[in-house]
Order: structure tokens, then C-alpha cells, then sequence
């Protein structure tokens, strides 16, 4: 893939800032909204089950709870829904002209990758104003975010080639991403659940991504080491399928877009 | 100029669906994947040859028009040689950097500056950001709008919008440069230039493509002129 993508890095590079243009453009606040949106769910999470239900979750703030869970959340999705028209919308692109097709699906997920970066900076902001204690598992973030990259990059370029062929796919993902909203732990922690259904849930991968986001970075807890394996291997695996359906059926994307 | 071969056609056939058989096509490709390249001979209800065995080979330096009516497979000629699809049977075999100039401004987008779209339409026909900030001024004055060249293209008028892009597209360093009826682009005094450009390729030992109906003008420009119907070779064709 990097081998493809290197002789259209400036392709790449100018999609991305055009996407950055295009979504900025003619809005009062521009980069302002990559901070409201997390900021907003975070707020609303915490009053409907901080004050509203009164629930306990943890032993720290809510606020930071909520944030260590939507953050993560906010970038898959946002990449999932640019990425799954992304191909099928540009159809005057691929009709017209060549280049590496993932191009137009990595580019949303880099944007929303953007905003995952701001943020962070934000999250990060926050837990010194917590005074979190920081500990070396906090470290363990960065392969975490690596994995989340990994895993939606790959299901961005799976429903983009699909929905080339089937607009189902665009309907689907709308229902999908709700759905694996509840599947993933944003708004409770796994902690809480019981042993059976655990393994359930952690057969989504970003119940592993985002449970452990919230645990290295706040409780300074460690990671499972052969659970982060398995999911690992999992990821890397579902990405070299993908990629190999995605160049094949790429071929006929402008014959049947 | 040298005779070295730059685009061949050996037999290659393009099979096309007039209906969506979206299905059909993907369980195809997705089979594929296991068990390698495989490609059905018989046609399948609602399919068509778009092209019928085409054999041409073009030269270095050469000029070559198609011509031929609506669906005759010119167009599709071109998307082969520009890879944006791919043949059903058959090889060919391209050598060098192709700019197809198939639709005019494909990769415009109506909010974007004339300049930001000069970096968006560049980097797709393959040029690097370093070599077209080299580019620019030369662009610009080709395409004439300096006054524009800072508003969003969607405040262009349509013949403006084309002359950006045909700007574009002729100041990249191809090798092959394919050309879709883009010929009646722009007033007079436009085309004259695009004309004049078109000689400098050619005199710099490019390879042009020309596709159109209108065979006087054809014949004008070109080294050869391919007549096509119903996807085969008709005549001109030269080896």
C-alpha cells in the first residue's frame, strides 16, 4: 500500500488539505467545531447520567470519563460516515480520471484524524487540570491509537468499495454506527459487566481500543498483554483482507459506479 | 524521432453492461481474489463488446486521431490507456505518464480558488506540489484569468471554467496526452493557443491522442486518423 500511495503522496496531501478548505470554509468558527463536538456529547453524557440518572461509574470525574470515551468514538465515526460516500460521491473522479482509489477514503479518516489530534490536546488539558497522576502506562495510548487508525481505516475503505456497488451500504452504515455505539464502551465501562458478556463485547475491537484508552490514561492501569495481542493480530489481519478486496474490486469501480 | 512504441493494443476486448448487474460483477471480482484472474468469454444478458479485438500500436512523437460515431469506443480507448478501466481480454502495454484530458475539470471543486484548484487538478494528473508552484505563472497566463484567479471557481463563467482547466492539463510534464473532444474549448483566439500548444508537444517528441467526431479537423492535426464503429478498427489502422 505505501508503496502504491508513495507516488501520489502529494495527491494525498491535497486531498487532505482540500477536505480541511471545503469543511472550513464559509463558517465563522472553522477549526473551532473539531473542539465543540466531543466537548458538547461530553457535556450532555455527563448530565444525563451524572445528574439525570445519577449514576456512578468510577471514582474521578464524569467529564473526563465521558471525554476519554467520545473522543475515540467521534473520530470512527466521523471517518466511517465521510469514508462510505466518499468513492461513490467523486464518481466524477474515478469515471474521469486515474489515481489509487483509497485515496478519497484515507482522506476523510486523516481529516477526522486531525480532530482526533485537537482533541486530545484538549483531553490532555483537562487531565492536568484533574491533576490525574501520570504513570508510565499512559504510554500505552500510542499503540491504542494505532490500532484505532488501523481498524477504521479498514472498515473506511471496506464500506466506500462496497458501497460503490451496493447504495444499501450507506443505510446500513447509518444503523451500523449506532448501533455499535452501544456496543462499545463510551457511555459505561466494562468493568461493570458481567465475565460472560465481556468476551462478547470485546469481540468489537473498539471495546478493547476505548476501554483501555480510558484505563492507561486516567486509573494508570496496564494493559492485558494477551488480549492486546489477539486484537492486534485481529486488526492487522482484517486490514490486509480488506486491502486486498479493496485493489481487486477497485478495478471495476468506474465501470460500475 | 525515434520509432519506439509507447501505446499497444494487442487484441483487447472491453465487455460492457447496458443494465446495473452489480451483483454479478462483484461476486466476479471478489471470487477472483481467491482464485486469480478469470474472466468470463460469453456474454451475459444485457452485455455488450464495447470493443472488438483492437490491435494499434502508436509511435513516440505521433499524433493520432479517432474518430467515429457516438458508442464506437473512442472514449473507452482512452479510459485503457489511462487505466480508469481496466480490459476484459487482451494486453496493453503503456509507457510514460498519461494525461487524459477526458472531461475537462473533473477534479474541480466549486468552493476552491482557481489557485487551490490548480493544486487539486495538477496533483491528479500526477504532477508533484513542488513542480507545479513552478508551474503557476505559467499556468495563469495561459489560461488568461488572471483577474479570477483568487475567486472561487464557482463565480467562473463556463468558458472560463474550461480554459483553467484546459491549462492545467497541458502544462504537465506527460509523455502521452490524451485529448476527449476537448478541442472546441474557448473562444478563437484560445483555441489558436491551444493549437500552438499541441505543436510544442509535439515538437518536445509527444505523443497525442485526439479524440473526435469531426474528422476534417482531425486530419488536420494528426499524423493518422483511426476510424472506429461498433468497437473495431475500420481503418488506419497502422502497425
Amino acid at each position: 500500500m505505501f508503496k502504491r500511495l508513495y507516488a501520489y503522496k502529494d495527491l494525498l496531501l491535497v486531498f487532505i488539505w482540500r477536505e480541511f478548505l471545503i469543511r472550513y470554509k464559509q463558517t465563522a468558527i472553522g477549526v473551532l467545531w473539531a473542539i465543540i463536538q466531543p466537548v458538547s456529547l461530553m457535556l450532555l453524557f455527563t448530565f444525563i447520567f451524572g445528574v439525570v440518572l445519577n449514576t456512578t461509574q468510577k471514582n474521578y470525574p464524569y467529564t473526563l470519563f465521558y471525554f476519554a470515551g467520545v473522543l475515540p468514538w467521534t473520530f470512527f465515526s466521523g471517518s466511517t460516515n465521510f469514508a462510505v460516500t466518499s468513492l461513490s460521491g467523486n464518481f466524477n473522479l474515478i469515471t474521469k480520471i486515474y489515481f489509487p482509489r483509497e485515496i478519497i477514503p484515507l482522506s476523510g479518516v486523516a481529516i477526522n484524524f486531525i480532530d482526533y489530534l485537537i482533541g486530545l490536546a484538549v483531553y490532555c488539558a483537562l487531565l492536568i487540570f484533574y491533576s490525574v497522576p501520570f504513570t508510565w502506562n499512559f504510554l500505552w495510548l500510542f499503540p491504542l491509537i494505532a490500532m484505532l487508525v488501523l481498524y477504521t481505516t479498514s472498515l473506511a475503505l471496506l464500506l466506500a468499495a462496497l458501497n460503490v456497488y451496493y447504495r444499501d451500504v450507506k443505510l446500513a452504515t447509518t444503523f451500523l454506527i449506532q448501533f455499535l455505539f452501544f456496543a462499545t464502551p463510551v457511555i459505561y465501562s466494562i468493568d461493570a459487566v458481567d465475565n460472560r458478556w465481556k468476551y462478547l463485547l470485546f469481540m468489537n475491537p473498539l471495546t478493547f481500543i476505548v476501554e483501555n484508552m480510558r484505563r492507561v490514561t486516567i486509573e494508570g492501569r496496564g494493559i492485558v498483554l494477551w488480549q492486546f495481542g489477539v486484537e492486534l493480530l485481529g486488526i492487522i489481519a482484517l486490514y490486509f483482507i480488506v486491502y486486498k478486496i479493496f485493489t481487486r474490486i477497485e478495478r471495476a469501480f468506474a465501470d460500475v459506479i | 524521432m525515434s520509432s519506439e512504441t509507447v501505446i499497444l493494443f494487442q487484441n483487447v476486448w472491453k465487455k460492457y453492461s447496458k443494465q446495473q448487474v452489480l451483483n454479478n460483477s462483484l461476486r466476479e471480482e471478489l471470487v477472483s481474489v481467491i482464485t486469480g484472474r478469470k474472466c468470463r468469454d460469453e456474454l451475459a444478458k444485457g452485455e455488450f463488446w464495447a470493443l472488438n479485438n483492437i490491435c494499434f500500436q502508436v509511435q513516440k512523437g505521433q499524433c493520432i486521431g479517432l474518430s467515429g460515431h457516438n458508442g464506437s469506443g473512442k472514449s473507452t480507448i482512452l479510459k485503457l490507456i489511462s487505466n480508469i478501466t481496466y480490459p476484459t481480454r487482451g494486453t496493453i502495454t503503456v509507457k510514460g505518464r498519461v494525461a487524459p484530458l477526458i472531461e475537462l475539470g473533473a477534479g474541480m471543486h466549486p468552493d476552491l480558488t482557481g489557485i487551490e484548484n490548480i493544486y487539486m487538478n495538477g496533483t491528479i494528473l500526477g504532477l508533484s506540489i513542488g513542480e507545479l508552484k513552478k508551474r503557476i505563472p505559467d499556468i495563469v497566463t495561459f489560461s488568461g484569468l488572471d483577474d479570477f484567479i483568487n475567486s472561487p471557481v464557482k463565480k467562473y463563467s463556463s468558458g472560463m471554467y474550461l480554459r483553467l482547466a484546459f491549462s492545467i492539463a497541458v502544462h504537465s510534464p506527460a509523455d502521452i496526452f490524451l485529448f476527449d473532444e476537448v478541442l472546441a474549448v474557448g473562444d478563437e483566439s484560445f483555441q489558436s493557443r491551444c493549437l500552438e500548444r499541441i505543436q510544442s508537444i509535439r515538437e518536445n517528441n509527444g505523443t497525442i491522442l485526439v479524440v473526435s467526431h469531426d474528422s476534417a479537423a482531425l486530419g488536420r492535426i494528426c499524423d493518422r486518423v483511426v476510424k472506429l464503429e461498433h468497437g473495431t478498427v475500420m481503418s488506419g489502422e497502422v502497425s
